[in-house]
């Protein structure tokens, strides 16, 4: 059995704010909990807001991965699960990004108790176009995303790191910001991406009970409009909003609009 | 004033020649704002993407000019570290020409700061790498194929080795079984050399499958609570008699300040140890080895503990100190051929140190001794009540009465040698050849225990698991699988499958017994009566002499010589074994049909591994050679399908001679 303590160091827990009841932040694909640095402060003072790294990302321990374990998302909503026992968590707003989102769908599913509500940013069931259902993708595009990041060519997979030397018109610029850089394991987030986009969970949609809040870019390369509607209209209980803001992080590039709508919600 | 026109034209040329450079310098140039949009470019890099200029400005965005992973990137990591940081160098973007092919681009950034009334804007600079993306790519493919190869290679040695466990657990079954039995002298001998030897293979190749999991990253450390003074305990125990018969000594020396209870992975710290106390017992011929812990930078939680392996051996000459780590490589030629072993236990400890960012250390002086030091921090753990290991109390007597055992297995021959055990230690028990079988013995019996193979035909170990966990049964039994997988069982699937525990095969009576001594001690505190591990002599029955006789045909398609040696005089095993045979070659004829209609070489090859040993044991060695030429045949991209179908007759002939034989004994 894994220590408390383990749990923490695992998946890199961090817990800020003045509130109670708690807001789980579950970052994206290829990104680590830094992506949330503009966004969870709009709630420090009336929230515990909850930051932790998907095992692979961040400062997660890299040594709890194994790829016969993470080969579904399956994996990850436990993880989730296994983060609020572990916290003791009780009617957490679970907030995911991306991917994330559908973990967080998942997570609700096998244990509706935990969570009061889900608010999923950016969330697509399926990223592969299929019939009638539009995803943004066709099948050979995902390949070739999948065969990019196996060329182990793409910048991401490389030494992407912040530079802080010689930066001397950035005196802000210092270590601590450094490390918000968002830090992803290439052979992991290699594995990482095929799960998530070669993932289905259109099915799932209909098992969610918890009350969700949908947000969605009027401008997403990854999750098109049409992806969010459907996944707006396959959860009962759901609400969807479109955010004046454009690409696939709003929570990056137009976080106050996004915490503007969360808090709206709430 | 004509200074003044001098110096306007000389500006003016100046600027034009700015401006060319800007437009046609050896790298292209593109300005975007905030939201990506491009509002400038130069003509290199317009003629590069083969635009007009006036179909990209405030047209297309920067990201749209990449391909989808691209887009991502440029989104999630790209631009954010362009407005943390303010410039970005060199990075790598597939850029997408108007005619969709690529230009392989390194992209420099740098953030043109507002001013005045003009917001904040990007300026990029792209160079076209496509040369250097060539040849690096020839050199990734180069370096892909090399890995590639070397993992093939790993693969095949670890499926190599488990080829070899599986026949070779039936020989130590066998020897194990042999050399308890009446014997006279010499024959005592040679079971001794055949149980000697085949332990020595089986460690071989264990070693050789440590290695290939290692080298695979397969290995990762567990943690769980263990005993370090236990580990120590049995470790002396274990090697007491070898010290013993070379008259050396054997101390282990722990240091008071060593916490008992820690955390950490103990099955590998048990076989770092006995690997090197095992070479210094090996390599030392007077005087002493010592095993010696100390614990260094104790914290609150942590413990760094020293060990070391001393020995006042033969020494490791200078030269040869670095290379003992190597693979194969032993100090010398004649070490190898003197001391014997395979020079693989080093390589493996040095590399599950690694594990535990730890090293192996050595130092030594020819004819003095060795000193073998390595260093691994544990955390310490509080729970004092961790489980007593079970082999301290192999030495106590123990009984199984009223313990009941379920035994699964689809090959008769594995089922026969467990039941000699079981037989021995006085377990009860029954066997079932199937998952069906045995859910229709759990239905009617009670049963304490499972053991259970994972790879059976219909209803593998894993389903079958699920079933019993599935049926409502007065008292859950225990499920202990084993198996000779080459994949090596995922402790989440035997979790998932509601199996406890785990024994890979091919095991020794020793490694059975703890198991079961294992459960049982916990499910009971029984009174002991008698001392198992001194295996009970099978009593000799005098059973009439067995009828059966080989059955001989023209070429003897088979015989059943092997089966009536491993029936040990007993007709009702022989028949077992024969009828369970004879199901097993009418079920190998279906598939065969099969294989050979659908032409899939991959059914034929499964057939052929699935029935080496049903084969083997009726020594039906004609038919395992036609099979052999039907896959090669069926293998070739121009069949020779008049060959094929005489080679296919010749085995449905030899099938039903086996078939109708079996039937008839």
């Amino acid at each position: 059995m894994k220590s408390a303590n383990d749990i923490d160091k695992i998946f890199n827990i961090n817990i800020l704010g003045n509130g109670t009841r708690p807001m789980l932040f579950a970052h994206g694909y290829g990104c680590d909990q830094n992506m949330w640095r503009f966004l969870y402060p709009h709630f420090e003072s009336d929230y515990k807001i909850i930051l932790f790294d998907y095992i692979g990302a961040g400062k997660s321990d890299l040594s709890s991965y194994s790829l016969e374990k993470y080969d579904s998302l399956k994996a990850y909503s436990e993880d989730i699960i296994t983060i609020c026992k572990h916290l003791e968590l009780k009617d957490v707003i679970f907030v995911g990004h991306s991917v994330s989102a559908m973990v967080g769908v998942l997570a609700s599913i096998k244990a509706p108790e935990l969570f009061s509500k889900l608010i999923l940013i950016g969330p697509s069931p399926r990223y592969i176009n299929d019939g009638d259902y539009i995803g943004g993708f066709e099948e050979a595009d995902i390949q070739e995303l999948l065969d990019t990041l196996d060329s182990n060519y793409l910048g991401w997979s490389r030494a992407m790191a912040p530079v802080i030397m010689g930066n001397s018109d950035r005196p802000q610029l210092g270590e601590e910001l450094t490390n918000s850089f968002c830090r992803t394991d290439p052979e992991i987030a290699k594995n990482f991406a095929r799960v998530t986009f070669l993932s289905d969970n259109r099915a799932d949609l209909d098992l969610v009970t918890v009350p969700c809040l949908i947000l969605q870019s009027k401008k997403d390369v990854i999750a098109p409009k049409q992806v969010g509607e459907f996944t707006a209209k396959s959860i009962k209980n759901s609400t969807l909003k479109i955010l004046e803001a454009s690409g696939h992080c709003p929570n990056l590039s137009a976080p106050e609009v996004t915490a503007k709508a969360i808090k709206a919600y709430l | 004033m004509t200074k003044k026109k001098e110096t306007d034209s000389e500006n003016i040329s100046r600027m034009k020649a700015a401006l060319d450079l800007y437009d046609n310098a050896p790298c292209g140039s593109v300005s975007f704002r905030k939201d990506g949009m491009i509002f400038d470019l130069n003509t290199t890099l317009s003629n590069w993407l083969g635009y007009n200029k006036n179909e990209i400005i405030n047209k297309i965005t920067l990201p749209s000019l990449f391909k989808i992973g691209g887009q991502i990137f440029f989104e999630t990591h790209f631009f954010p570290l362009i407005q943390m940081q303010g410039f970005i160098k060199e990075v790598y973007f597939d850029i997408l020409k108007k005619d969709k092919t690529i230009l392989h681009g390194l992209i420099n950034v740098r953030e043109i700061p507002e001013s005045d009334d003009q917001p904040v804007t990007y300026q990029a600079t792209i160079l076209d790498i496509s040369d250097r993306w060539h040849f690096e790519s020839a050199l990734l493919k180069a370096k892909q194929k090399a890995e590639a190869d070397s993992k093939a290679k790993a693969e095949f040695l670890s499926t190599i080795s488990h080829e070899i466990r599986t026949p070779l657990n039936s020989i130590l079954g066998i020897g194990n079984l042999l050399h308890k039995t009446p014997l006279n002298k010499n024959q005592k001998e040679y079971a001794r050399l055949l149980l000697h030897s085949s332990e020595h293979l089986l460690s071989l190749v264990n070693n050789l499958l440590d290695l290939s999991k290692i080298e695979a990253k397969k290995i990762i450390l567990e943690r769980v609570d263990f005993n370090l003074y236990d580990l120590t305990t049995i470790l002396q125990q274990t090697f007491s008699v070898k010290a013993k018969e070379k008259g050396i000594d054997l101390i282990v020396n722990i240091e008071k300040e060593v916490p008992m209870y820690l955390i950490g992975d103990h099955v590998k710290l048990n076989q770092i140890l006995t690997n090197l106390i095992g070479n210094a017992i090996k390599f030392t011929k007077q005087g002493s080895v010592s095993l010696s812990i100390s614990a260094t930078n104790v914290n609150q939680s942590e413990v760094r503990l020293d060990f070391t392996v001393s020995d006042t051996g033969i020494g490791i000459p200078k030269e040869k100190l670095e290379s003992i780590f190597q693979e194969f490589s032993q100090a010398s030629y004649d070490v190898s051929v003197e001391f014997g072993g395979t020079g693989l236990g080093l390589t493996i400890s040095k590399k599950l140190l690694e594990l535990h960012n730890s090293t192996l250390t050595v130092t030594s002086e020819l004819n003095v001794g060795s000193n073998f030091n390595f260093s691994i921090e544990y955390p310490k753990s509080e729970n004092i009540n961790s489980k007593k290991d079970i082999s301290l109390l192999i030495t106590e007597e123990h009984s199984f009465s009223s313990y009941h055992v379920l035994l699964v297995d689809d090959n008769p021959d594995n089922i026969f040698i467990a039941e000699q055990y079981l037989n021995q230690w006085d377990v009860e028990y029954k066997s079932a050849e199937s998952g069906l079988q045995a859910l229709t013995l759990l239905e009617k019996h009670n049963f304490d225990l499972i053991l259970l193979d994972l790879q059976m035909p219909y209803m593998n170990g894993y389903e079958t698991a699920k079933k019993v966990r599935e049926m409502s049964l007065d008292k859950s039994p225990i499920i202990i699988a084993f198996s000779a997988s080459t994949k090596g069982e995922v402790k989440e699937q035997l979790k998932e499958a509601g199996i406890n525990d785990h024994l890979p095969k091919p095991f020794q009576p020793k490694e059975l017994y703890e198991i079961l001594l294992r459960y049982h001690h916990t499910s009971h505190n029984n009174k002991i009566t008698t001392s198992p591990l001194e295996i009970k002599t099978v009593k000799k029955k005098t059973t009439e002499k067995n009828n059966v006789k080989p059955v001989s045909k023209k070429t003897e398609s088979f015989n059943l010589a092997r089966f009536e040696k491993m029936a040990n005089n007993k007709p009702e095993y022989l028949k077992k074994f024969r009828l369970s045979t004879l199901d097993a070659i009418i079920s190998y004829q279906k598939d065969f049909q099969k294989a050979i209609t659908e032409r899939k070489v991959a059914k034929l090859s499964e057939l052929i591994h699935k029935s080496t040993m049903s084969l083997y044991y009726i020594a039906a060695e004609p038919l395992s050679e036609l099979l052999k030429e039907c896959r090669l045949i069926l293998a070739e991209d121009s069949k020779n399908e008049t060959l094929l179908t005489a080679k296919v007759n010749e085995c449905n002939n030899e099938f039903t001679c086996i078939i109708n034989g079996l039937r008839e004994a």
